[in-house]
């Protein structure tokens, strides 16, 4: 019975991953689809999180043609995430020209391109977003600039994009609380992925919030510095928690408990512990050889 | 008023101990130490009242009409204020944000006190880091106040008051193996 449950869950998880997929190539055409991540389905989960009607149906999935899938037609909400990732991807990738080097500066400006028209038809669908964005991906990068070692406003500034989709939300009570989930898992990703970035930034001399913060040099994080990340991080994660226990039981409740209260502190382990990526893992495996 | 076994997520005919045991977990979901200073703590208040007025009617019903019991009532917010700091502290409390920031910066003497406002006020706004800074130096500052020392702990604990749910086997019982759902889920969140 319980491990039927959690077949069910994952299968409602790939619905939505379908659903997205469907809502971006019907919005925004087919260059589009390939935005598609499991980030931006969370995405769609959290706008859709109070939600109490889902209607389903089967299609064809572009992946593999001669098989129909389940997938969640999301109406409003998934609609809004998908014009939202399309805004946010064309916004990483005009920083990535700017930040990285000839070549991956160059596949991104390639990608932009190919975004083109999709990008058009989101800004046009929802101005609003694509301005923010680009006003806190502009305040970003100022702090950037000035090395800032402020964590919190940097990371604010970025838990703020996300926290502008609370503004769709049904109810008062319900913009609140979407809003305090969406800031706190923005702040999340920030940080975690700014620390998972911490060597390549290190070595590249970019700029990474938490180097700053700690002021370090070349020497490895301390154990008191990363014992203090470790609760931030986890703080956020619980706050989240708190902010999605409000919300009124949705459809998705299942998926969005397991993602909120497992994945994302399980994911804070393993990405402090350098287990997250497989070249962490691999490159623990050749030290633990090595030793032997 | 609504439901009051819809309120707790238990049947009409549930057990009396089923019925508390719906009661506790959600009383401890929802409980003020964990909204503790949150920006949402009012919607939790109200959640929680909602909790306590469902178990109370339910026990007067099966009762035949009994007394009234609230557990989690009582819950008053923010420690005793006195001086230039009790306006600061209405401030906080009522979610005004940008006034209190304002007085703050305005006080020249930066006591304890000063150090765990500051904290309390990054702390709403959802600045973590600088908030466990201050209320640290507010403990630093004045070591036996009960209030900041609480503050203090909550940050260093990572704010984990309520770890229902997972971790001990209680909630809506999700297992080991949820781990590898919830992994696959947001794989790539930082895949970058």
């Amino acid at each position: 019975m319980k491990s039927e449950l959690k077949v069910r869950e994952f299968d409602q998880f790939r619905a939505a991953y379908c659903g997205l997929c469907h809502a971006l190539r019907k919005e925004y055409g087919l260059a589009a689809r390939f935005i598609l991540n499991y980030d931006f389905t969370f995405l769609a989960l959290l706008l859709s999180a109070g939600e109490q009607e889902v209607s389903r149906c089967r299609k064809r999935c572009v992946a593999s043609l001669h098989r129909k899938k389940c997938v969640v037609l999301g109406g409003e909400p998934f609609r809004r995430a998908a014009g939202y990732s399309v805004i946010l991807t064309r916004w990483k990738l005009r920083d990535a020209v700017a930040d990285d080097g000839f070549v991956r500066g160059l596949i991104a400006r390639f990608g932009g391109l190919f975004l083109r028209r999709a990008y058009g038809r989101a800004v046009r669908d929802f101005p609003d977003f694509d301005a923010h964005c680009r006003d806190h991906l502009d305040a970003l990068a100022a702090l950037e600039r000035d090395n800032s070692g402020d964590l919190d406003q940097t990371a604010d500034t970025f838990a703020n994009i996300l926290a502008f989709a609370a503004k769709a939300a049904a109810s008062e009570e319900d913009r609140r609380i979407l809003a305090q989930l969406l800031y706190h898992t923005g702040r999340w990703i920030y940080l975690i992925d700014a620390y998972d970035d911490l060597e390549s930034d290190r070595r590249s001399g970019r700029y990474n919030p938490i180097l700053a913060r700690f002021s370090m040099g070349a020497e490895e994080m301390g154990e008191a510095d990363k014992s203090w990340l470790h609760t931030t991080l986890i703080h956020s994660t619980s706050l989240a928690a708190s902010a999605y226990n409000l919300l009124p039981d949705g459809q998705w409740g299942g998926v969005l408990e397991n993602i909120i209260y497992l994945g994302l502190p399980t994911v804070t382990e393993h990405v402090l512990e350098g287990k997250w990526r497989r070249r962490d893992r691999k490159r623990l495996a050749r030290k633990e050889t090595a030793t032997v | 008023m609504s439901d009051p076994y819809k309120v707790l997520g238990v049947s009409p005919n549930a057990s009396d101990d089923d019925v508390k045991k719906a009661y506790r977990e959600l009383a401890r979901k929802y409980h003020p130490d964990n909204y503790h200073d949150n920006p949402l703590s009012d919607l939790a208040q109200d959640k929680m009242k909602e909790i306590n007025e469902a178990y109370d009617t339910i026990l007067k019903q099966r009762s035949g009409g009994g007394t009234g019991y609230s557990p989690g009532a009582g819950y008053s917010g923010g420690g005793s204020a006195s001086g230039p700091y009790a306006q600061i502290r209405m401030a906080i409390n009522n979610g005004d944000l940008a006034t209190a920031e304002r007085l703050l910066a305005s006080q020249s003497n930066r006591n304890a006190e000063w150090h765990f406002l500051t904290g309390s006020l990054y702390y709403r706004r959802g600045w973590l880091d600088q908030a466990r800074q201050h209320f640290q130096q507010a403990v630093n500052m004045d070591p036996n106040n009960r209030e900041y020392q609480m503050a203090a702990a909550q940050m260093n604990s990572g704010g984990f008051a309520y770890r229902g749910g997972f971790g001990q086997g209680q909630g809506r019982g999700l297992s080991c193996c949820d781990c590898c759902t919830a992994l696959m889920c947001i794989n790539c969140l930082c895949g970058g």
